[in-house]
């Protein structure tokens, strides 16, 4: 299986930066996140994810250094998590890290809305 | 050819310089404008990084709101349609304010303001519950919609404050605008 990996871009649009590692399970998404086909960007990172747990079937540690995301894009992350909690479900070995600003009162809610939502438990790490 | 009419852009200046109008623009709204506009707010508003990023936030989601939904278009020699709209960034006393104004079709605008006044009906917890009901509900037709509005209360803190203006028996002028007190 092959790795997946964007280099984001910070122009009209911002791309985020992809890097799902399929040897190491590390699969890291950092960046910001406004697009102009949020679904269509998505797409081929959850074929991967479901290709990794699906078949692979190894631990998986999720990354997510977002500093925005816009809110078609926070239903796309919602996607990708409940595809990890699927997996845990399932046996997979998942372990998710979210990294935010520590002054950033509104992403620490996000964070906190995503597992109660998904029922996944996410390590908040501030920077 | 005849002269047009002339605009009196003094007035509109008079108008604006009242208040402290940090960025002013009509016309159609684009990705192209976005990032030009994004882009400034990040430098006028960056003294106060907090307030700028929560400006910035509000911003994408309501000029999205305008180029997605306005009745009112451009058409582009490529083509394309454009929605048409304004977009006024004011610095008051303690707080930022961010508004969009822009024509709709009255029968558009009936949802709209309902969701607005469900929004302000609710306090913060209820608002975050608001929003992740809605975000599991299938999305909009232009693929956001349903937590745009949400999300702008809760970067927002303050309820929204939004204006039904009739034209006529097809259009009303429909102006929102978010406060982000300064702290």
């Amino acid at each position: 299986m092959e790795d997946l990996k964007i280099q984001g871009s910070h122009q009209n649009f911002f791309i985020p930066t992809v890097n799902f590692n399929a040897k190491t399970g590390i699969c890291e998404i950092s960046g910001e996140s406004f697009l102009e086909d949020t679904v269509e960007f998505y797409r081929p990172l959850i074929e991967w994810l479901t290709e990794y747990t699906t078949e692979l079937k190894r631990p998986i540690a999720f990354i997510i250094k977002l500093t925005y995301f816009n809110t078609s894009t926070s239903r796309c992350i919602l996607d990708i998590l409940n595809l990890l909690k699927e997996y845990e479900d399932e046996g997979g070995e998942v372990l998710v890290n979210w990294h935010y600003d520590e002054n950033d009162a509104d992403m620490e809610e996000d964070i906190e809305d995503y597992m109660i939502d998904t029922g996944l438990k996410i390590n908040l790490i501030p920077f | 050819m005849e002269t047009p009419t002339k605009f009196n852009l003094f007035e509109y200046y008079k108008l604006f310089s009242q208040q402290d109008i940090q960025i002013s623009y009509k016309g159609p709204i684009d990705e192209r404008i976005l990032s030009v506009i994004g882009n400034y707010i990040e430098v006028i508003l960056g003294k106060n990084p907090k307030a700028s990023k929560k400006i910035f936030s509000i911003f994408i989601e309501l000029a999205q709101n305008v180029s997605f939904y306005s009745a009112e278009f451009n058409e582009l020699t490529d083509g394309k349609e454009i929605g048409v709209g304004t977009l006024v960034v004011g610095e008051f006393g303690n707080y930022y304010t961010f508004v969009t104004g822009n024509v709709v079709r009255n029968e558009d605008i009936i949802p709209v303001i309902e969701k607005c006044e469900i929004i302000n009906s609710l306090d913060r917890d209820q608002l975050r519950e608001y929003k992740r009901n809605q975000r599991r509900l299938p999305p909009g037709v232009k693929g956001g919609g349903n937590i745009g509005l949400i999300q702008v209360a809760l970067t927002s803190c303050n309820p929204l404050d939004f204006e039904v203006t009739p034209i006529n028996e097809n259009y009303s002028f429909f102006s929102i605008a978010a406060k982000v007190d300064k702290e």
